[in-house]
């Protein structure tokens, strides 16, 4: 980024992290005096050169009527800053707490808009700071009104919810209010699951089990395999089967023979991260297929089972790591 | 309309809305634009609208390019210059129209909002009334509610509802209009008005062709407003207005004499006045002269701020800069009153000249009158011609006909009617073929009072012309020729007609007194306008400080009253910021303050004890004596947390007051 060697960008850049830093953090919000800003616009300051053109030609032709004129539209426009600052003032902001998330995919956090004033707000614009993406809405007189921002986290792991900001231009477009509220929320966030991932690793041998040495290389993994001809019905796992498209069959022997284990050092020789998200697209794809299945991690072993439970629980060892 | 207006999608219909704002900002201009500006300005609003509403493309930047091009050509053949008021208002009324044809953005919204403006006060160059000033009212709401609905992202709210805000912050901003209008402090034009503030305005002119009065005379617009003080009103023959004195007669022109002339040889005012004066105010249309309009004869200098005035040698008051606004003074008139020198002076004979080849037939007549009064002095010449014109079958009508070259010959012998200027004009100029110092005085004669706001209204119809004729050891004397050939010209409220208008013609068949009273309102109306917003000037603005107690008040004192509000309000800002910050719920606070009392009771809680919690602390502290107070906290509970929240946290307030507080 060029404009990083712009010292004033960087003391600018201090300056807002300070300052944001010091701003409480909390899911619900009440706006007043004190964390509401107010700034005129570029149109605003053409509304300045305006009324002082309008002043200077009524001042040069004698115009009595043009001075009501030009006194007329500074006192709209000094009350639209008024109802413009009191749009946002005694607002109160309320975020729900956002879901978990795979890396990539942009989280979408909603927020309540709740008005106990007994007039409508206009023009209400959402975000999150610095980015570009606003959503509007207005909030009716003593009700509320739900908005939602997406944003996309960088990295995985645990993140607190970005800096969101509320502004409005409401009425005139002459000033812009605004807010920055640093919500205590956090969104945790999956590895991105490979696109395309290898097949899962084949099962391993029961520890301790009597017949680990007779492992039938079939290439199956735990506990289920391709029909066979003359498998009795009973053994096909029809729900698998409308899933997959295929037959499938319960492997009774082997599954008591092996069980899966998706193991970080053996998810490939790539970075870490590749391999997180390797082991991310194996655990969604044992899960499918309903299968018991571990979760090898450095320092963290997680027994073999199955269930939203286990794979959530699963995914939050991958976020973690 | 706007019901229409709302079944279009939203873009559409807030462009239309925009459009039709901008068409009624621009039509109170249309008089005044040239022809081919006005078409040219609808045709593109229509344009534009036609785009709107069929959802087509607007047109791409070369075609913007080449109108604009083309009006920039045409405003330049049509004012000769793209600069100055005129071409200024061309211009922008055409670029206001061209702006919509690319009204894409918000950005584009505001220019056209802002040229808007500026074209709403183009429309005060030509007039101020009130009529106009209602009209702009409209435009600047209309504006304001484009403005508030194109703030409005979310859906397609109603347009009233954009209208009703925009009501709102006008009705809310009018006060701060009417303490900046009446505090800001009055300046002097900063570079001078331009040349060009004034034109197409009627009025007197600097010289008389013989038949241009008669083109005022069908001129119902008012001249001048005047009210007299202490209640003392001259008579209807004493109302002559005194405007420009002209004494050189080229045979068809009469004119002022030629000033540098008159300064060094001219004849001097040497006013002299008896009598108790008359004391009024003029409130004076603008008419682009230098003109200050007295009653005869005004010996003090007319109360004008701003101005330096001066009387000429012929006795009128000259301003130093011509007006061009609606004017008011205050000035000091004697009925009675002498001018002129007493005995014969060289430059009286400026007065009796006339041009050769003019004329003859009236020569040839002064010739008789003296060879029959050989001995007769001026008075008795004069007597003898009011005497030919009030019994020699001349009459008086506005529609005299074209005259030739010999105005006079004509009047005297062959027509024998005219308007007050043929009459002056052939009265003075046989007073001059006499040798009599004779010349012709140009104003307004008469007038008539408002019965609604007893101002006295001089209109252009009363522009007149009399004489003056000089006569030995009396000095100049007022003649008016025109009282001897219709006496009910002056004096009497009675004068010719003008032809009435379908409208008053039609309410003057249903109730013959009810127009006349209708235009008496209307203009009593108008008159209030121009007395109160119109003549708002610095010498008022200074009146109000000397009410507020300000001994000498200067334009500094305006800006420190000024100054002075805006610390006011603005510390009345900061009290109510740090008023808000301390306020809580209602309930919280009379929560707080019952802690409060306890705990300076010494009664021991955690911060965040409920009122029921407090109760029994308070019980258990104080015994039976808390009794009420606990209820008192339970009934605040339930008064917070019952169904009906809306119970009745005042008269909870007033008891607290009477609660048996626990005493340290």
């Amino acid at each position: 980024m060029a404009a990083g060697w712009n010292p004033l960008n960087l003391v600018r850049a201090r300056f807002r992290q300070w300052w944001q830093s010091r701003l409480p953090l909390a899911d619900t919000t009440t706006l007043t005096q004190r964390n509401v800003y107010i700034l005129p616009t570029r149109p605003g300051f053409m509304l300045g050169a305006t009324l002082l053109v309008l002043l200077v030609a009524s001042i040069n032709y004698q115009l009595n009527l043009g001075y009501l004129l030009t006194f007329l539209l500074a006192g709209s426009a000094i009350v639209g800053m008024h109802v413009c600052h009191a749009t946002l003032r005694g607002l109160t902001m309320h975020l729900s707490p956002p879901d978990t998330q795979f890396m990539g995919a942009s989280a979408t956090l909603g927020i309540t808009l709740v008005n106990e004033r007994r007039s409508p707000r206009h023009g209400i614009g959402l975000s999150v700071l610095e980015s570009d993406h606003w959503a509007w809405t207005d909030v009716p007189a003593q009700g509320s009104a739900s908005v939602q921002v997406a944003f996309t986290p960088a990295s995985r792991g645990l993140h607190r919810v970005p800096p969101l900001t509320a502004e409005t231009r409401f009425p005139l477009g002459t000033f812009r209010v605004w807010t920055v509220w640093r919500p205590a929320a956090q969104v945790l966030v999956y590895p991105a699951p490979e696109a395309f991932a290898p097949p899962l690793p084949p099962g391993e041998p029961r520890s301790g089990g009597a017949a680990a040495a007779r492992v039938q290389s079939t290439g199956e993994f735990d506990g289920v395999r391709a029909y066979r001809r003359g498998d009795p019905l009973k053994l096909v796992v029809w729900k698998k089967a409308a899933k997959a498209d295929e037959l499938v069959s319960r492997d009774s022997q082997q599954a008591q023979r092996h069980e899966l284990w998706l193991d970080l050092a053996q998810a490939g020789s790539l970075g870490t991260e590749h391999r997180l998200s390797r082991l991310c697209a194996w655990v969604l794809q044992a899960d499918r297929l309903g299968v018991d299945y571990g979760l090898r991690l450095p320092g963290l072993e997680l027994k073999p089972a199955s269930g939203e439970a286990h794979k959530r629980r699963c995914l939050e060892a991958l976020a973690l790591c | 309309m706007l019901s229409r207006l709302s079944a279009l999608p939203r873009d559409a219909r807030d462009t239309l809305f925009l459009l039709l704002v901008i068409a009624w900002v621009v039509l109170p201009q249309v008089g005044n634009l040239p022809l081919w500006c006005s078409l040219l300005a609808a045709g593109v609003l229509l344009w534009r609208g036609w785009l709107a509403v069929t959802a087509r493309p607007l047109p791409g930047k070369w075609w913007l390019l080449g109108l604009l091009a083309a009006t920039l050509a045409a405003t330049l053949a049509t004012h000769r210059t793209l600069l100055g008021r005129d071409a200024g208002v061309t211009l922008i009324v055409v670029l206001l129209a061209l702006k919509t044809l690319e009204l894409r953005a918000r950005r584009d919204a505001f220019v056209i909002f802002f040229l808007g403006f500026f074209t709403m006060l183009t429309n005060f160059f030509f007039s101020q009334s009130l009529l106009t000033a209602a009209a702009m009212l409209v435009a600047l709401l209309g504006l304001l509610t484009a403005l508030v609905n194109a703030h409005m992202p979310v859906g397609k709210p109603p347009l009233l509802q954009a209208a009703r805000t925009a009501g709102w912050m006008a009705l809310l901003g009018a006060p701060i209009m009417a303490v900046l209008f009446m505090l800001f402090p009055r300046l002097a034009p900063l570079w001078g008005i331009p040349s060009d503030a004034m034109s197409g305005r009627s009025g007197l002119s600097a010289s008389m062709q013989v038949g241009n009065i008669a083109s005022l005379a069908l001129d119902e617009s008012i001249a001048m407003r005047i009210r007299f003080e202490d209640g003392r009103i001259p008579p209807q023959q004493d109302l002559y207005f005194r405007g420009p004195v002209l004494s050189a007669f080229d045979g068809r022109e009469w004119r002022p004499l030629a000033s540098r002339f008159s300064q060094r040889n001219g004849v001097p005012a040497a006013l002299e006045v008896v009598g108790a004066p008359y004391r009024y105010e003029v409130t004076l249309e603008p008419n682009n002269r230098p003109w200050i309009f007295v009653m005869e004869a005004a010996e003090q200098r007319p109360e004008l701020p701003g101005a330096e005035l001066a009387m000429t040698p012929d006795l009128q008051w000259l301003s130093n800069r011509p007006v061009t606004d609606l004017t008011r003074y205050k000035a000091v008139s004697y009925a009675d009153f002498r001018h002129g020198p007493q005995r014969f002076a060289a430059g009286l004979a400026e007065y009796q000249l006339l041009p050769d080849g003019f004329n003859p037939r009236t020569r040839a007549l002064a010739a008789e009158l003296r060879n029959q009064q050989p001995r007769a002095d001026s008075a008795a010449l004069v007597a003898a011609v009011l005497d030919r014109l009030r019994s020699g079958g001349y009459t008086y009508t506005l529609d005299p006909g074209v005259y030739g070259a010999n105005t006079a010959d004509e009047f005297w012998f062959d027509r024998k009617e005219g308007f007050c200027e043929h009459i002056a004009s052939a009265f003075v100029v046989l007073m001059r073929a006499l040798d009599i110092p004779a010349r012709v005085v140009t104003g307004y004669q008469g007038g008539e009072r408002n019965s609604v706001d007893d101002y006295w209204i001089v209109r252009q119809s009363d522009a007149h012309a009399w004489a003056e004729v000089w006569m030995a050891g009396r000095g100049w004397v007022r003649v008016d020729p025109t009282a001897a050939v219709a006496p009910s010209r002056i004096g009497a409220l009675q004068r010719l007609q003008a032809p009435r208008g379908v409208f008053a013609s039609a309410i003057g068949t249903v109730s013959p007194g009810l127009a006349e009273t209708l235009r008496a309102a209307w203009e009593a109306v108008n008159n209030g306008w121009n007395q109160w917003v119109l003549n708002y000037t610095q010498s008022k603005q200074l009146d109000l400080l000397k009410n507020l107690g300000f001994e000498s008040p200067s334009w500094e004192d305006l800006s420190y009253v000024l100054i002075g509000l805006v610390v006011l309000v603005s510390l009345g800002g900061a009290a109510w910021t740090l008023w808000e910050r301390s306020q809580h719920d209602p309930w919280l606070r009379l929560l707080g303050r019952a802690r409060r009392r306890l705990h300076e009771a010494g009664l021991e809680m955690a911060p965040a004890s409920p009122p029921r919690q407090i109760a029994a602390l308070a019980r258990r502290r104080f015994g039976a004596g808390a009794d009420a107070l606990a209820d008192w906290l339970l009934r605040l509970e339930a008064q917070r947390y019952a169904r009906d929240p809306r119970g009745n946290l005042a008269a909870l307030r007033r008891e607290f007051n009477q609660l048996a507080w626990p005493k340290p």
